[in-house]
């Protein structure tokens, strides 16, 4: 199309297909992914017959899909959530010893009427006892039973090991982690009437189904070991893929902007925590059904680090990545190196050399884990399978936008805003002082701003404006004063919860979610208006798909402010779009949130001049649908354009307020900003 | 021996053990206060330093407790395992930065962090592989001279761990404080970027942050030999995790704050093992970084937790 033309419409750019795909070029796209779906599950189900049955190599696939569902376990933390958990073997061995403490012979209290009821339900006999007269209790916890128990007890102790620590940043929280994951299976290990200590406990039951149990027989392990992890596969991706999924990414990309935004971050990380541990509990659960026992030493460091090496090798936060590296690396360990450990000693006898002949691969297994570790960080961060899909290049017409004066009146843009200026205060902030050890950042300010007018706040740097935003947010706590949004009190909440009430803000210094669509973005600003939770995302009823549906619509309609700038582009990651583009979308996420009031920090900063006034029509023309506007700006034509009413901070006071005309000649502002010369010689020449 | 005996002998035992955990610490921390990066690896090559102490010294002539010097030799002697192993540790540290570390400086998030548990992996690994899995006799060419207070015993080579140890953090400290490199050091821990500009070589600073950590750290295990009169491949994972929690409780990236940190650590050690009992020791030790963590993440010492997350 020839130039100025703006199209709403994206046409999708055809790419060419890597080499890797030519050959199946001709299968629809759409196709592709099903059918490797369904060839994979033929593979796995048919794998035991034609592998000749042989029960070591079916044992070893069984615990390669364990461990495969660990890892999904740990990438929902670490890889979603960007919690880094550096003792996720903890959640193992709880499920492990709760599976096995309640089937082992380990506790035996005497049997008396008050067992008989869960003699009843099936979970515990009376045995003769070992030492003495008398029955004893065993416990006959049904393995089906213990899975969903024993994720939910590891589930538990997630959110009570989470509780105290999540808020710790980063590094501190892998130590802290660290820490529990060490401490759990010192504590089993010292337990030796719950445990049986070192030794381990023995008799744990195997599972049964209709009477039948499984014995030593691998292959039925084998298949409660696939459906596992195709469960979690299915949970994993369907979370990834919803408002929980949004609001985990969105934590992990920038916490801040995540709570400023509506999510809850202390909830949502403890969901990640609890969801995470439920995984490795109900492993446990498992593995040690298939094991017939279990011991401390299967559960300490060296484990939890053998799962992080899995989910950094396969892809942190790739769902079919993590997967396909707990298969390569279990594998590595129970069939290559072994053959590789023959084939060497194989060929040192054939050479005569006395080294090789002796050669054993075997145990250079973590060695072989610390070299991943080293290699994928320095040269393959993003993993085997990367988390994030290559994006298809736009066309010149999508790519070429122009300036679009006027603003926009096609657009309705329904539930934005919708504020008629009645003349009462939208935001009435008094005697708000901030004070940063010795520095008072804010003192005393008073700002009203009447529903449905543009503010702007000006001042030289440094004068506290972005700490008023601060303020009225929630990120700092402002220490004297009140802030009230259409009469509630905003001092004390949480940013979401402010967020939740109708104020939205952008970030003078951007703080996209950087991993994350420009959709996205969008998406997740909306958090707090969905109302799915995690079972509906997992299932994703009618409801579910509706709300997506309409929060997606409304992203787009949001986009179409700003012409053909973000709409061609909302698949793209964020980090490839053009500084003035991405300021546009930190706007555009915050209108998202279908806030009553906008705060705006510098948002026209970087663009040149007529990409300024493009901007400044457009947020008047957002202010003529009901939209209040707060705006902190420099340049004095915008805010002369746009504002009814202007404050002026300096060094934390507010120095002068009134109509845009007036502040511009009032003496101690010109003081301010230039100087007691510049004001001298102002004053002398008009 | 009396209440009294078993509590002074604890302390000498736990001064002794402090004074190990303090070299790794300070080393730890120099490398955190700077990078604000945890070194797992630190740990093991404090172990790596235990295994050149020996072969310099086995090298010696010295093996066990077999041969015992006195005077010059002995002090010749020591000198040069210190040295060597000092010397070696510490550019192995500097190897590790620049190899492992450098590339991903400057990168947000767990990368550095889980680089140095890969090389830790491989340090640990290495080290099992070619000398396997048994406790090694560390030669001890110290005489056994034993003092008695009331009924406890102190014996010469405590002494002059403690001795040692003090004259590495004396030395350290003043470098920090004084030397024109300290300063640059000082300097890029409170600011890497405005250090740049007023002309500090950044890279420089860093690596001689590396080296005398991994020296300390490598003087650290030549006093874990001649401690226990034993090294192993392990001793890195257990010591580190002493060490570490001692860095934290003084307040991780504080030089001072380890010191103490180290020492009480020590004494925790001690008087746990004595009063409570050995296997809960490491419970004991955890539980107390996780309560520092959580509750007062600064540590003793430590400023405000740095603000990477």
């Amino acid at each position: 199309m020839a130039n100025g033309a703006t199209t709403t419409t994206t046409t999708a750019a055809v790419a060419t297909p890597s080499l890797l795909m030519r050959p199946v070029a001709w299968i629809p796209e759409a196709r592709r992914r099903q059918l490797g779906i369904a060839l994979l599950i033929i593979a796995a189900v048919i794998f035991p017959f034609y592998i000749d049955s042989n029960d070591a190599d079916v044992d070893s696939m069984a615990n390669a899909a364990a461990y495969a569902t660990l890892a999904l376990g740990l990438n929902i933390v670490v890889g979603f959530a960007g919690l880094l958990d550096l003792g996720y073997a903890a959640f193992f061995a709880i499920g492990a010893y709760t599976y096995g403490v309640l089937t082992a012979y380990q506790l035996q209290p005497p049997w008396n009427s008050f067992w008989e009821v869960f003699h009843t339900l099936g979970l515990a006999a009376p045995v003769p006892a070992d030492i003495g007269d008398g029955m004893v209790v065993h416990f006959t916890l049904s393995f089906w039973l213990a899975l969903p128990l024993a994720g939910g007890l590891a589930a538990f102790f997630g959110i009570l090991f989470g509780f105290p620590t999540l808020r710790l940043r980063g590094d501190y929280l892998a130590i802290v982690t660290l820490g529990f994951g060490e401490i759990v299976p010192i504590v089993v290990r010292n337990w030796s009437d719950l445990t049986n200590g070192a030794a381990g406990l023995n008799g744990v039951a195997a599972p049964q189904l209709f009477g039948w149990s499984f014995g030593v027989n691998s292959v039925p392990y084998y298949y409660v070991a696939i459906i596992m992890v195709a469960f979690g596969i299915f949970f994993s991706i369907r979370l990834r893929d919803s408002r929980i999924g949004r609001a985990w990414m969105a934590i992990r990309d920038d916490e801040i902007a995540a709570g400023a935004m509506g999510v809850d971050r202390t909830k949502f990380k403890l969901l990640a925590f609890a969801i995470g541990a439920a995984f490795g509990g109900m492993t446990g659960v498992f593995y040690v059904a298939k094991l017939q026992t279990a011991t401390p030493e299967m559960f300490g460091f060296p484990v939890s680090v053998m799962i992080l090496v899995m989910v950094v090798f396969g892809g942190i936060g790739s769902v079919w990545g993590v997967v396909l590296g707990a298969f390569i690396l279990q594998l590595l360990q129970s069939w290559w190196l072994q053959d590789l450990t023959q084939w060497t000693q194989a060929f040192g006898k054939l050479v005569g050399s006395n080294v090789l002949a002796h050669a054993d691969f075997v145990q250079s297994i973590e060695l072989i884990f610390g070299l991943i570790l080293v290699f994928m960080m320095l040269f393959r961060r993003q993993g085997l399978i990367p988390a994030v899909r290559a994006q298809k290049a736009l066309s010149f017409d999508q790519q070429h936008a122009e300036v679009r004066r006027g603003g926009f009146s096609d657009l309705k843009l329904q539930g934005l805003g919708g504020d008629v200026r009645t003349g009462a205060a939208a935001l009435e902030i008094k005697g708000v002082t901030v004070r940063f050890g010795g520095l008072t950042a804010l003192n005393k300010v008073d700002i009203t701003v009447p529903t449905g007018s543009v503010v702007a706040v000006i001042g030289p740097n440094g004068s506290g404006k972005s700490t008023l935003f601060n303020a009225i947010t929630g990120l700092v706590e402002a220490e004297e004063g009140s802030i009230r949004f259409h009469g509630e009190e905003l001092i004390g909440l949480a940013p979401h919860e402010i967020l939740q009430k109708g104020v939205a803000r952008t970030f003078q210094n951007l703080r996209l979610f950087i991993n994350m669509s420009v959709l996205d973005n969008a998406l997740v600003s909306q958090h707090s208006r969905l109302k799915t939770g995690v079972f509906r995302a997992i299932f994703r009823p009618p409801s579910t798909r509706a709300e997506e549906k309409g929060a997606r619509e409304w992203a787009m309609e949001v986009f179409a402010i700003f012409g053909n700038r973000l709409v061609p582009r909302v698949e793209q990651l964020v980090t490839g779009l053009s500084y003035a583009n991405r300021r546009r979308i930190e706007i555009a996420r915050a209108l998202a949130s279908r806030p009553r009031i906008l705060l705006l920090d510098e948002p026209t900063a970087g663009m040149n001049p007529a990409e300024t006034l493009e901007l400044a029509e457009q947020i008047k023309s957002l202010n003529d649908l009901g939209l209040t506007v707060l705006l902190i700006e420099h340049k004095l034509d915008v805010v002369t354009r746009l504002a009814d009413t202007v404050y002026v901070l300096d060094h934390g006071d507010v120095i002068a307020a009134g109509k845009p005309d007036e502040v511009r000649k009032d003496e101690e502002v010109l003081r301010a900003y230039l100087g007691r010369n510049a004001q001298a010689a102002a004053a002398g020449v008009t | 021996m009396t209440y009294t005996d078993l509590m002074v002998q604890q302390t000498i035992n736990g001064l002794s053990l402090g004074a190990m955990y303090s070299l790794l610490a300070l080393g730890f921390t120099l490398v955190y206060g700077i990078l604000e990066l945890i070194n797992f690896s630190h740990f093991n090559v404090f172990m790596i330093g235990s295994f050149v102490a020996m072969w310099t010294l086995q090298l010696f002539g010295l093996s066990g407790q077999d041969v015992i010097l006195t005077g010059l030799p002995l002090a010749g002697v020591l000198l040069v395992a210190f040295v060597v192993t000092m010397g070696f540790c510490g550019g192995l540290g500097v190897v590790i930065e620049r190899v492992t570390l450098r590339p991903l400086r400057g990168l947000s998030g767990p990368a550095a962090m889980i680089t140095s548990i890969g090389v830790s992996y491989i340090l640990f690994n290495l080290v099992l592989l070619t000398v396997g899995a048994d406790s090694k006799n560390f030669p001890n060419p110290l005489p056994t001279i034993r003092y008695n207070i009331g009924g406890a015993v102190l014996d010469v080579r405590v002494i002059l761990i403690w001795i040692v140890a003090f004259l590495l953090m004396l030395g350290l400290y003043f470098f920090v404080q004084r030397s024109r490199m300290g300063k640059a050091m000082r300097a890029t821990a409170q600011d890497a970027e405005a250090a740049r500009m007023m002309g500090v070589e950044v890279d420089k600073v860093i690596m001689m942050a590396f080296f005398l950590g991994s020296a300390l750290a490598g003087a650290g295990g030549l006093i874990f030999g001649l401690y226990y009169n034993f090294t192993s491949f392990i001793i890195g994972f257990t010591a580190g995790l002493r060490a570490f929690t001692a860095a934290v409780l003084g307040g991780i990236g504080n030089v001072p704050g380890a010191m103490v940190g180290g020492v009480l650590i020590g004494l925790i050690e001690a008087m746990g093992g004595q009063f409570i009992a050995t296997e809960w020791t490491d419970v004991i030790i955890f539980s107390i970084l996780v309560l520092v963590l959580v509750f007062k993440p600064s540590g003793l010492f430590g400023r405000v937790a740095p603000t990477k997350s």
